[in-house]
């Protein structure tokens, strides 16, 4: 019973806090909303035994880029007044139509796939298959990401070297005379 | 058992990038919307480890650190983007971007 219930208020608050990113009037608290959402993602990550990627969620996700969307909202003015009047305002009934119809196939096909494969034994539990080899340990995640996905590794940096080029070169200054100021 | 249900996470997660992809349709504030692209990658995230646990194997765990790495220089660039197209402009708003418009 408590464990339903602490899994209940667990999604409540990774849903409720994707629904605040998505419907805070103010920047500010979208990005604070964000923050909320990662934490209680990060738990959701403890409870499928994946240490690391909870550890490097809570690193990354909260301690850098939503810094980093803070930095450019305060950097953009965070007063939402200066967004004038929809001039096309079927376009959110329409989108809320599209992301509910989208919900109710991914839930369908992920869930209920899952749900109704079993032989119509009901939902298999999470851990029954190769127990004993796989503990989600940081050791076996680190065997695998070494071993055999180095080579994706390696390009995960090559993709971070020219995110950082790109940023540069995409805010450089223009001087006087075109001549171009880094 | 629900703690052990991949139904509870795979639930959690489609509803999770679907609210991203509304979020991204209705929001016009360029900024937001990209908050909404990182609640997508998170639900995606959330079904590798799921699928990962289900079937006792680490390569859920290693897609979910690259998708996170390839989320985080995304977010760089697109921010950089979003600097230098607003900066210049009086609102944050994605309809202000229609210098292609024919």
């Amino acid at each position: 019973m408590i464990e339903i219930g602490s899994l209940l208020i667990l999604g409540a608050l990774v849903l409720g806090s994707a629904l605040g990113v998505v419907v805070s009037a103010n920047n500010v608290y979208c990005a604070l909303f964000l923050i909320v959402n990662l934490f209680g993602l990060a738990i959701t990550f403890l409870l499928l035994n994946a240490v690391f990627i909870a550890a490097a969620q809570v690193l990354i996700y909260a301690g850098a880029v939503v810094v980093l969307f803070l930095f450019v909202i305060t950097l953009l003015s965070a007063d939402a007044d200066r967004i004038s009047t929809d001039p096309h305002p079927w376009q959110r009934n329409v989108g809320l139509l599209l992301a509910g119809s989208l919900g109710a196939v991914l839930a369908y096909l992920l869930a209920g796939s899952i749900f109704f494969s079993n032989d119509g034994k009901g939902s298999p539990n999470l851990g029954i298959a190769d127990a004993g080899k796989f503990d989600g340990s940081v050791e076996g995640f680190g065997r695998a990401i070494f071993g055999q996905f180095l080579f994706p590794f390696e390009l995960t940096a090559f993709i971070l070297l020219v995110g950082l080029i790109g940023a540069v070169v995409l805010n450089r200054q223009q001087g006087e005379e075109g001549n171009e100021r880094w | 058992m629900v703690i052990g249900n991949p139904a509870f996470y795979l639930g959690l997660s489609a509803m999770l990038f679907a609210i991203g992809a509304g979020g991204v349709l209705i929001r016009r504030n360029p900024l937001v919307m990209f908050m909404c692209i990182e609640l997508m990658l998170n639900g995606v995230n959330l079904a590798f480890l799921t699928f990962g646990k289900l079937w006792g194997s680490n390569d859920g765990q290693v897609f979910a650190f690259l998708v996170m790495t390839v989320a985080a220089a995304e977010a760089v660039v697109g921010l950089a983007i979003i600097i230098a197209l607003f900066r210049p402009r009086q609102r944050v708003d994605v309809d202000e971007v229609d210098e292609l418009k024919g």
